[in-house]
Formats: C-alpha cells, structure tokens, sequence
C-alpha cells in the first residue's frame, strides 16, 4: 500500500513556525514591559508593579508553553529511531577452555562450532551472543535498583 | 525612554475599566474555547507521535528491503511485493459457535503460515531456509510497525476531523503505551535482520543448555527433540529448529512425542520467557503450575488437553523480561537468567520424578541465532 502510507498528516512545520513567532513576541512584550518597570521604579512604583507584574508573567506563560511543549514531546522522552546496538560473541574452547569474545558477525548463533581454537587443536563453541554493556543501560539499572531499593 | 501609563490612561479609573474588559474577555474566551484549547493540544501531541513512528515505520520497511535483497538476491524489484505484504490481514474466526475453534484457528494459522513461507521464497530465492525463517520475522516486524502506524494516523484523522475531545483524549492516552510497543518492535529489526537471538529466545537456549550437544530428531514442523541421559532419567528435551528465527510447533511436538509414549511421562516443565511487573529485575526467574507458552493461545490448548489427557503434571519457569526486551538483541541479565532456569528445571526433575523415569523439558520461544 504505498499509495496509503502517503495519506499523510498535515503538515506540522506551520505550527511550529506560529509557536515560536508567538513565544518571540510574548517574549519581547514582556522584556520590554520589564525594562519599563524598572525605569519607572524611582518615579511611580504603582505603575511600575503593573509593568513589572505584567513582564514577569508573560515570562511565567512562556516557561510554561516550554514545559509543555517539552513534555509533550519528550513523550518519547527520545527521538523514536531504529535502534542499532553492538552485540558481541563468546567463544568457547571445550577442550583447553579458551575464552574469546568478539564482534557479532552474520551467521554466528548460540552452539554454533566456530573457528578453531588458537591454543589447541580444539573447535571453538559460540556459548554465548549479548548486547554489548553500555554506559546508559548500567545507569538505567542503577536508577531502577535505586526507585525499588525500599519497596 | 519610559511611557508611563499615565501617558496612555488619562486616570486610573480608565486604567482598570481596560483591564477589567481584557480579563472579562479572557475568561469569555476561555469559558467556550478551553476544550477546544485542550484539544488541539492533546491533537499536537498524537500528531507529533504519528510522525516519529512514520519515519520509524519507513525506516524498518527500508532496512527489510535492502536486507532482502543483500540475502535473497531477487532478480525482481520487491518494493511493490513488499508494499502488498504490508497490507495483508489476518480475518478473525468467527465464533458464534465456539466448539471446534481451536482446530480452525490452527488451520488458518497454518495457511498465513504457508502464505508467508511461499512469499518470503519468492522474495529472496538465494536465501537459506535459517535466512528465510529469519526475514519472514523482520517482515512481520515491519507489518506490525505499519499497522501500528495506521491505526494511530486512523484515530488521530477522525480526531482532527471530528474534534471530539473523547476521541483525542483516548488517543492520547493510550500514547505511552503504543511507543512502548513501537520501540520494542523497532529494537527488533537488527536482530531479525542479523540473525541475533532475542529475548524470548532464552527458552530454546534453556533447552539448548540441556540437550548439550545430544544428537536431535525432528518430532513435528520446525520442532526438534533430543533424549538427554540425567541422574537416571530421561530428559525428552524439545526447542523450535534453530537458528533460523522460528517459533515451530511445541503443540504438535508435545503430542507426537506423547503419543508416541503413550502418556508414560512424569512430568511436562515449560520453559518461556515472560512479561516482567515494574520493579521486578529482567532476568529473574519464577516457577509454577501450567503451560508456559503465550502466542494466539492454540499451542496452549493443545498442550493442555494432551497433559490432561494422559495426567501429566505440568510445570512452568519463567525468565522475566521487559517488554522493550523481547525481540531486542539479548541483554546480558537475560542470558544469566537462563543459567538460573536450568537449574530450576533440574531441581524440578529432581524433586517430582524417580529414577528411570521420563520427563519432557520444552524450551518456547523464537530460537532465531539460538541452534541445537
């Protein structure tokens, strides 16, 4: 169905592009509207706390638009992509017990005969095909083992 | 430069009637428009999710093209063959008389079976029947991709086109989850595409573990078993038909070995991978009562009947595991898991049966990159 993949959903760029304008202008409002506050201080403070108040929360709506659009698109707190890990192969040697572990290569399964041994005229055994360890799943673990320590 | 409002509002009562009017007119505003606003936003959102599976979808489909044609080498274009495959749907049966269904849906998963087999030789005539079995997986990864994709765009269009915030809002919530499933099966494309064991391959590798090298027999389609001498039994171990990317048929291996006993076994232990709750640890292990095996349900039936048929217990070991796990490439937790499961499963054999006895051990799941 190549034809209905493409049924596509209206384009979105538009919006962005009328987000940030307004993020812009409330933004420029309330500087504005802040700088006036403070040169007004001296001479009229009434005026000057509405000009201030004013600034402050139109800074107030924009972190707010940015948290929510922060977290509406941090749903998927990443970008939603192919994941390509590495993935590394063990080998075991049966008879002398010489452990190799290298990069996984097409082909390569779990109980697969190998390559010949390199210390002894043995047949290396693939024993064992894992994801190769990294830093953000060890951290990953960490913070669930830290989340259930106490449940 | 300083304009003070004094400038702009000739007195204060001026001043208060104008922010008294835009205050007023805010809350008009928002008093008819809040639900609207709410759901163009929620609509943001679910559109924003649309896309990112889109390019994930794209991506996969992309990925299964380029490794069909790297394996199979296939002397025609497959992309409008691919796009067909895309589009195929399995009809639910129809169950307004249940009794029977389950060899119906046996049949029907036979033919859709059959379907992709023929299919996928087609596409890549140059592959071997471990690469056949281990790219109809990746297609089914990229179907279900699509599928998830176009139900989402289905809900998020009659959302848009409706503005029914109860539609927008279902959609909406169910987001986290339909990501979840969509980056699990996108975890799953290198393995499929490589030939890598997965995580529920941890039961054929359980089983692996125990047939340690003992010469293997077919007993049913993509199903092996082999007899395994332990402490004076005999372990009828069985897998699906490595290492190509197969579930085989565990029902059918089940009964044809059972038959073939004449029910003269002690105990049947089911070994699968199984969902994990939150806070559990991926790779911990748990026993019970029953049939580990999940799937359409059919294998379960069938497995089920033939125990109580011959009034075999049946024992389960579970290997937990995340969803974001089962079709990634293994994680090393997992691996260790099934370290833990065999032992699990001997002391089993150990505690419910004598010596001379026989007992069947089944490692489920998909065996792809896992042998004999």
């Amino acid at each position: 169905m190549s034809g209905s993949s493409d049924t596509n959903v209206p384009a979105g760029i538009t919006t962005n592009w009328v987000s940030l304008a307004a993020l812009a202008i409330v933004g420029l409002l309330s500087l504005f509207s802040l700088y006036m506050g403070f040169q007004e201080w001296g001479t009229d403070q009434e005026t000057s706390l509405i000009y201030i108040f004013i600034g402050a929360a139109g800074f107030a709506a924009i972190g707010y638009m940015v948290f929510r659009r922060q977290a509406s698109v941090n749903t998927p707190r990443k970008e939603l992509e192919i994941q390509k890990v590495d993935v590394v192969t063990t080998l075991e040697c049966p008879k002398c017990n010489l452990k190799r572990v290298r990069d996984f290569k097409r082909g390569d399964y779990i109980f697969k005969d190998d390559e010949p041994c390199t210390r002894c005229d043995g047949i290396m055994k693939i024993t064992r095909i894992t994801r190769k360890k990294d830093e953000k799943e060890i951290a990953k673990q960490k913070k669930a083992d830290e989340d259930t320590r106490d449940l | 430069m300083t304009i003070p409002f004094g400038q702009i509002f000739q007195d204060q009562n001026q001043l208060n009637t104008v922010i008294q009017t835009l205050f007023s007119l805010a809350f008009i505003i928002y008093l008819f428009y809040a639900q609207r606003l709410q759901s163009l936003q929620m609509l943001r959102q679910v559109e924003v999710t649309v896309r990112k599976i889109k390019t994930v979808k794209d991506e996969a489909k992309k990925i299964t093209i380029q490794t069909i044609n790297e394996i199979g080498k296939p002397t025609i274009d497959i992309t409008p063959r691919i796009d067909r495959l895309m589009d195929q749907f399995f009809l639910p049966m129809e169950g307004m008389d249940p009794a029977g269904i389950v060899d119906k849906l046996d049949h029907f998963l036979k033919t859709a079976k059959s379907v992709s087999k023929e299919e996928v030789k087609v596409l890549a005539p140059s592959a071997s029947e471990s690469e056949r079995d281990n790219l109809e997986n990746l297609i089914e990864v990229s179907q279900a991709l699509d599928q998830l994709y176009r139900i989402l765009r289905h809900y998020y269009l009659q959302g848009k086109k409706t503005m029914n915030i109860y539609v927008i809002l279902q959609t909406q919530m169910i987001l986290p989850q339909v990501l979840e499933m969509v980056e699990a099966y996108s975890s799953g494309v290198q393995a499929f595409k490589d030939g890598m064991p997965v995580g529920d391959s941890v039961g054929p590798i359980v089983a692996g573990k125990l047939i340690a090298g003992n010469p293997v027999r077919d007993i049913a389609d993509e199903f092996v078993a082999a007899d395994v001498p332990y402490e004076g039994r005999t372990i009828i171990v069985m897998k699906a038909k490595g290492p190509g990317g197969s579930v085989g048929n565990p029902d059918e291996g089940l009964i044809n070995v059972l038959n073939d006993k004449q029910g003269k076994v002690k105990i049947i232990i089911t070994v699968d991978a199984a969902g994990k709750l939150e806070g559990e640890r991926v790779g911990s292990v748990a026993e019970g009562i029953g049939a580990a095996i999940g799937g359409t349900g059919k294998e379960k039936f069938k497995m089920e009947e033939i125990a109580v048929k011959y009034k075999i217990p049946m024992h389960a070991v579970a290997i937990k595991e995340g969803m974001e796990n089962v079709v990634a490439p293994l994680v090393d937790p997992l691996f260790d898991g099934t370290d833990k499961a065999v032992e699990y499963v001997k002391r089993i054999i150990m505690d419910y049966s004598q010596p001379g006895d026989t007992v069947i051990v089944m490692g489920i799941g998909n065996t792809i990159g896992v042998g004999q």
